[in-house]
């Protein structure tokens, strides 16, 4: 019988390979957690008030007839979920996790924006974790991503869950970039250190231990990776985009 | 929000740099910037101020503050530097406040005999620059206030009011359910108990909505000539609400959703009724502050040790007061430990982490070094999910299955989305099945130009099914029916190393319907067929989608040679005669070649 020609992998699945190979290098362990989360894990336990706007109709997908169930908005709420079930198993701090997954926003859909689409989380926390590990080990990331010679900076920012918090862009600076992207400055995630608060809710003492987390959407890293037009095409099954990965 | 760099200039006696080094001055050590305008010889900046700085840099004076501690040069004045006394004191106004929660302060300042007019030129041209309506001096006064300091100021018709014995009252108070108002945009509001209204107590009718704005009944026209202001602190997540059941949101009720300091509203009292008699003449009779409970100091405290901790920074303790000293912060340094004194609008500095943020947004993120986490003596723990998916994966593909990720939304399911926007597939999926099935049927008239002899598909997901999130696996092909099943865990002491994708560029593909064509020929033996391949390719030019040799056969001295072309137009429907003149031209020139066409 012929052989059949091998199938295609979907881009998102890749990406999330090469980074948890990347990550997992750097001692990173790959977690996952409910994509159905409960209100505490998706905004109280990371220190997002319960009158936050975020928190409104408009952005989060609630379930009917089942309260302070919704449909995670970000990666994040596996950081409370780790570091507790660590706990009860009582391993303490270093943690290293990389949380790679689908999220969701209650938003109209359009060539940049999906109401589902995929996230990775980081978090490291220890004893003495800097702000300037994480420029150290997100620089090194996409460096490894990119292959080649990859800067990245930091602007002010601000998130419920990390303080300080920052913007992290990045700019490819190798002669091989894709031209399209070459020595431009882009805006790749949101990531800070983490608020005490997060670390209390998750049973671990501020005082002792500090860390980083960072959030970064796949999907438009996949769309700047490969140059893809639309962000439509990742949850539309169709093999003319697919099979040409 | 909106800041005119013409209006900023005012706080400062040096010159601020360029627009655009002033710009990228914010953007590294404050805000993220959406724009720079030039208007009338001004250059306006949208500036996105973060949830924590709504309390204080929703104004110009909040903006001027980060430029002068960013940029290291002095407030040439800065309104907010000494508390401002509010005298005389009047019982002409009686203030009366339900709910100190809701309204923690409220300054009423009574001004006789003003002259409503035009504004004056600055005036108006300060406002213009932001986009907003010049309306008269008093209006325009208050507004200008709230642009300037982040305090929302109104003014009543003081002549419109209810009065009792020479005296005013006001009532800042519950609404009553369906109480009604017709506001200062022309419209009428019905409010509901959870709402607050600024009522005329002795005439017990509303003059505003409480935070958000405020109502014709006492409005300021061109007759008006004695006036209240209103000065007041009114709680954030009340007004937000409000505001949003109302759909009114204001200047006003965006900057007291992001919660103002009560000091606030003394600085704003003074500031307008210093204002209004400059431009609109008038005598201060008086003002009332009711202020139960006066905010109270915030002390914060951070070690240089700490700091240089959480960055990864070798600061000395002369760099850290620097910085503070920049941002006008009060601080005391004791050993290693500065005590800091929060100035009372900055509501956002509560713990020493937010005193770390301070430093190293003044100092610069640039000036973060990049360091590579130490080696861990623990191999991180292998996800046995994780592993069982992608051996899943692997296998598929091998077995000529690709990937697709369809919508976890569904027609029909277990357990319903409350707030889908579209309403359309409403549930959470119980299945793989539907969304792979329909994958395969849009892909079924694909295959041609996909090259494919069977369409293949594998989806791993979740599902939401007995009460539980499950993850899948589910399978499908032209010849076989959809199959799932769970998805169990595969442990593992490492991960193999497996291919990625080796894509470097995706290739948008056409909307548009293709079309199959087939051209076989005799050649010589000496052909080459990839040459013959390349002239059809050249002939067709930019319609051709995809060209393969699907057959080839030699019998004595010649060879057969049979290809397949697929056309398709980025832009338009191919027609049937159109595909069929270019294939008679390939015709045509292979022939003339001296190949037979079969």
């Amino acid at each position: 019988m012929e052989t059949p020609l091998r199938g295609h992998m979907h881009p998102i699945s890749s990406l999330i390979r090469e980074a948890n190979s990347i990550f997992s290098k750097m001692g990173f362990t790959f977690a996952s957690g409910p994509l159905l989360e409960s209100e505490w894990y998706n905004f109280d336990a990371l220190n997002v008030p319960k009158d936050h706007p975020a928190r409104d109709m408009q952005d989060t997908f609630f379930i009917k007839d089942e309260k302070e169930a919704v449909l995670r908005t970000h990666t994040s709420p596996v950081q409370v979920r780790f570091m507790e079930a660590a706990l009860k198993a009582g391993i303490q701090p270093p943690y290293r996790v990389i949380v790679p997954g689908k999220v969701f926003r209650n938003e109209a859909t359009d060539m940049t924006h999906e109401a589902e689409f995929f996230q990775i989380e980081g978090l490291v926390v220890g004893p003495d974790v800097t702000l300037a590990h994480l420029k150290g080990t997100l620089s090194h990331f996409f460096q490894e991503l990119f292959n080649g010679s990859v800067e990245i900076r930091f602007r002010p920012s601000f998130f419920p869950f990390t303080e300080p918090s920052v913007e992290v862009d990045m700019r490819l600076t190798s002669p091989d970039a894709p031209e399209k992207l070459r020595g431009k400055w882009i805006e790749m995630m949101g990531a800070g250190m983490i608020h005490p608060n997060v670390l209390k809710n998750a049973g671990l003492d501020p005082a002792k231990y500090q860390g980083f987390a960072f959030g970064m959407g796949l999907d438009r890293l996949a769309l700047l990776r490969w140059g893809i037009d639309d962000v439509r095409y990742m949850h539309s099954g169709d093999l003319r985009f697919i099979n040409q990965f | 929000m909106l800041v005119s760099k013409h209006w900023l200039q005012k706080f400062f006696e040096t010159p601020l740099p360029e627009s655009e080094a002033l710009g990228a001055a914010i953007t590294f050590h404050a805000f993220e910037i959406d724009g720079i305008n030039s208007k009338d010889g001004d250059d306006i900046f949208d500036i996105k101020i973060t949830p924590n700085r709504g309390h204080d840099c929703l104004s110009h004076r909040g903006i001027a503050k980060e430029v002068s501690a960013i940029l290291k040069i002095p407030l040439a004045h800065d309104p907010l530097s000494e508390t401002p006394v509010l005298a005389p004191v009047t019982d002409k106004i009686k203030v009366t406040i339900e709910d100190a929660d809701f309204c923690p302060r409220y300054i009423a300042g009574y001004i006789k005999g003003v002259s409503v007019g035009p504004s004056p030129e600055w005036l108006r041209r300060n406002l213009e620059s932001l986009g907003q309506r010049s309306i008269n001096n008093i209006v325009d006064a208050t507004n200008f206030v709230m642009f300037n300091i982040g305090q929302p100021v109104h003014a009543f018709d003081a002549a419109k009011l209810a009065q009792k014995d020479g005296s005013y009252s006001i009532a800042v108070r519950a609404a009553r359910a369906g109480e009604k108002m017709m506001a200062l945009d022309n419209k009428e509001y019905a409010f509901t108990e959870a709402m607050s209204v600024i009522a005329d107590a002795y005439a017990d009718v509303a003059v505003g909505i409480a935070g958000i704005k405020g109502g014709m009944p006492a409005g300021v026209t061109e007759s008006t000539k004695d006036i209240i202001i209103e000065v007041a602190n009114f709680a954030g997540v009340p007004v937000r609400r409000t505001a949003a059941a109302l759909k009114l949101r204001t200047d006003a009720s965006a900057r007291y959703e992001q919660v103002l300091a009560p000091t606030l509203a003394s600085f704003g009292m003074h500031l307008v009724a210093e204002l209004i008699q400059k431009i609109a003449g008038g005598e201060v009779v008086g003002f009332v502050d009711m202020y139960p409970a006066p905010q109270k100091e915030m002390q914060v405290s951070v070690s240089l040790e700490k700091i240089n901790n959480v960055l990864g920074t070798s600061l000395t303790g002369a760099e850290a007061s620097d910085v503070f000293m920049r941002l006008g912060f009060a601080y005391k340094e004791e050993g290693d430990v500065f005590d800091v004194i929060v100035p009372s609008e900055r509501l956002d500095i509560t713990i020493a982490e937010d005193l770390i943020e301070e430093v190293v947004r003044i100092i610069g993120y640039d000036k973060i070094s990049e360091t590579m986490l130490p080696p861990l003596d623990v191999v991180p723990a292998i996800n046995a999910s994780f592993n069982a998916t992608e051996h899943a994966r692997e296998d598929l593909m091998a077995r000529g299955y690709s990937e697709v990720y369809t919508s976890v939304f569904a027609e029909a399911g277990e357990r319903a989305v409350l707030n889908k926007v579209d309403s359309v597939l409403p549930f959470m999926r119980t299945t793989l099945v539907d969304g792979l099935t329909e994958a395969l049927k849009k892909n079924m008239p694909n295959k041609d130009l996909l090259g494919l002899k069977e369409i293949k598909l594998f989806e791993i997901g979740y599902v939401w099914k007995d009460g539980k999130e499950t993850l899948m696996l589910g399978t499908v092909s032209e010849k076989e029916a959809v199959k799932e099943y769970v998805l169990e865990v595969m442990a593992a002491d490492s991960y193999e190393v497996l291919p990625l994708s080796t894509a470097t560029n995706y290739k948008p593909f056409s909307k548009y319907p293709y079309m199959v064509r087939d051209i076989a020929m005799w050649v010589p033996a000496s052909t080459d067929a990839q040459v013959v391949m390349e002239q059809i390719a050249k002939e067709v030019g930019e319609l051709l989608q995809k060209i393969s040799l699907f057959d080839r056969f030699e019998k004595g001295e010649k060879i057969s040679l049979a290809y397949r072309l697929i056309f398709q137009s980025f832009d338009r429907t191919l027609t049937e005669v159109e595909v069929n003149e270019i294939m008679a031209k390939i015709a045509e020139t292979l022939k003339a070649k001296g190949f037979e066409i079969r």
